[in-house]
């Protein structure tokens, strides 16, 4: 995953805060039991939201736990522990960052992305052996990516098929056994939130698809040739901005379907986190300025 | 017979508002009882014939007009509705299996109308919205809409999107609590700089400090 869906801090009550950053530690830690130390760097903030979600949805009440960290030695902090979720939101993790960097060999290759790939493998196999299902609907998922890519698929909805529909079956996934309607609420916020993810990565990386040549579903759909790249960003904004903002205002009136726990920082996310971060991608139409700097977090910092 | 109009003593093309005046006004000059005591009595009455006749026609040529307007556009729908007749049961199937949620078949038999009206758009937009389509919806919506503009049903189609999207960004500026004005931290902050440039120069604003 790609590591947009981040809560609004300085929005967040300090104790909604903590508890989040006792997720992100929850599976960051969990993805270190299960696959060794070198994992945790994959962490992303996607797979967190995942963890949290489910987590809610089961009405679980979190354990905490105070324990330091190899990033912070000296300073004890709350960790969530012992919830199936958790784990369930880090093996997806090690799972999407193997495929990428998959991804990343087959789209740049280089050195570091497979000396990455070698030692991901294990951690790897460990995740797909305990979620065959899993590893089966990532793998379909890439696998129709890669043909739509290769068809130079000129319609972004078309494009943003095989991850929406990867997100929405991950998530319903995470509650195979419950409530069938919940599933499908949750398959539905997933595929809308894989839809977002989609179009907003491909819009932030306009300028380095031009540049590297890429596939990018935004030039196709929107036929770039060859004019300024800020022009062209600046004209189809608009556009972009109408499907990310019904992908998210499908998620939050799905969310309200919902009975959840933690519901202060799941709203916090879905409406000031995604909704900025939807307006500082948009509003980016230059890379010259600081803050327009990259804006995902993900495993290509280890990749690249 | 004179031209009526002529006769009347109207522009052609008068409508019919503009003749049944006119008719009057004469009626009211040429009326019997004016002529009562009059020699041209008789020309009075053939004259009130004449423009009887006149008004009768024109009268009986407007309404036919009218009537053809009023016919016409009572037979325009039924007209389109002859042509997209074999698609009606088709398309009655494609609502109900929207409304189902099913919208694999709702697509399979959508595809199967050659036919491809402002409705067909319409269908084909709601459709894609179930899917989370929404470039394609609205293309396919605005299509529809530009179809056939005074459709309503269309029209609110496409609203709807743009309204839930809006829905959304109202509801994250609620809960940040934007407003326009400054709040009071910081008018309290300017009232203070303000004093403390006064007091740089010699002067002083905020005369207790």
């Amino acid at each position: 995953m790609f590591g947009y869906i981040m809560p609004d801090k300085p929005e967040l009550k300090i104790k909604e805060y903590e508890l989040f950053r006792g997720y992100y530690c929850g599976v960051c830690k969990s993805m270190g039991r299960s696959f060794g130390t070198l994992s945790r760097f994959a962490l992303n903030y996607d797979s967190v939201f995942l963890g949290l979600l489910l987590s809610a949805v089961h009405n679980e009440t979190p354990v905490l736990k105070k324990e330091s960290c190899i990033a912070n030695p000296v300073k004890k902090k709350w960790i969530v522990k012992e919830s199936p979720h958790i784990d369930y939101a880090a093996d997806i993790n090690v799972l999407l960052t193997y495929y990428k960097l998959m991804d990343n060999i087959r789209d740049e290759g280089g050195a570091l992305p497979r000396l990455a790939h070698i030692a991901f493998k294990r951690g790897y196999n460990n995740a797909a052996s305990r979620n065959k299902h899993l590893d089966g609907i990532i793998a379909a998922s890439i696998d129709s990516q890669v043909q739509l890519e290769e068809q130079a698929c000129s319609s972004m909805d078309e494009a943003a098929e095989p991850f929406a529909n990867m997100l929405s079956q991950l998530l319903a996934a995470g509650n195979s056994g419950g409530d069938r309607s919940v599933s499908r609420v949750l398959g539905w916020i997933g595929y809308n939130l894989g839809k977002w993810i989609y179009i907003i990565d491909a819009f932030d990386d306009i300028e380095k698809d031009i540049k590297s040549g890429s596939y990018n579903p935004l030039l196709k759909q929107y036929k770039y040739d060859n004019q300024n790249i800020e022009v062209f960003k600046a004209g189809i904004a608009d556009e972009v901005r109408m499907n990310l903002m019904q992908a998210l205002s499908q998620t939050t009136g799905s969310i309200e379907l919902l009975k959840l726990t933690n519901k202060g920082i799941i709203d916090n996310i879905l409406y000031e986190g995604l909704y900025g971060k939807t307006e500082k991608i948009l509003s980016c139409i230059t890379r010259e300025k600081r803050s327009c700097e990259k804006d995902e977090k993900s495993v290509r910092s280890i990749g690249n | 017979m004179r031209n009526p109009y002529e006769v009347l003593g109207i522009r052609e093309g008068t409508d019919a508002e503009g003749i049944r005046k006119a008719y009057k006004e004469l009626v009211k000059k040429y009326h019997p009882d004016q002529y009562q005591n009059n020699p041209l009595s008789d020309l009075a009455e053939e004259k009130l014939k004449e423009i009887n006749e006149a008004y009768d026609y024109l009268m009986k040529k407007a309404e036919a007009q009218q009537g053809n307007r009023s016919y016409r556009q009572q037979e325009e729908p039924g007209y389109r509705n002859n042509q997209e007749e074999p698609g009606r049961e088709y398309y009655d199937q494609v609502r109900m299996y929207i409304n189902m949620g099913n919208v694999a078949a709702a697509e399979e038999i959508l595809n199967r109308i050659s036919f491809r009206g402002g409705e067909w758009y319409y269908l084909r937009g709601l459709i894609f919205m179930r899917r989370g389509w929404y470039n394609e919806a609205v293309t396919s919506l605005k299509t529809a809409v530009d179809m056939e503009p005074g459709n309503y049903e269309f029209r609110d189609a496409l609203n709807r999107v743009a309204k839930t999207n809006r829905q959304y960004q109202s509801t994250v500026y609620d809960r940040r609590g934007y407003s326009t004005g400054p709040d009071l931290c910081s008018l309290c902050q300017c009232m203070i700089c303000t004093d403390c440039c006064c007091e740089c120069m010699g002067g002083d604003f905020i005369n207790c400090c």
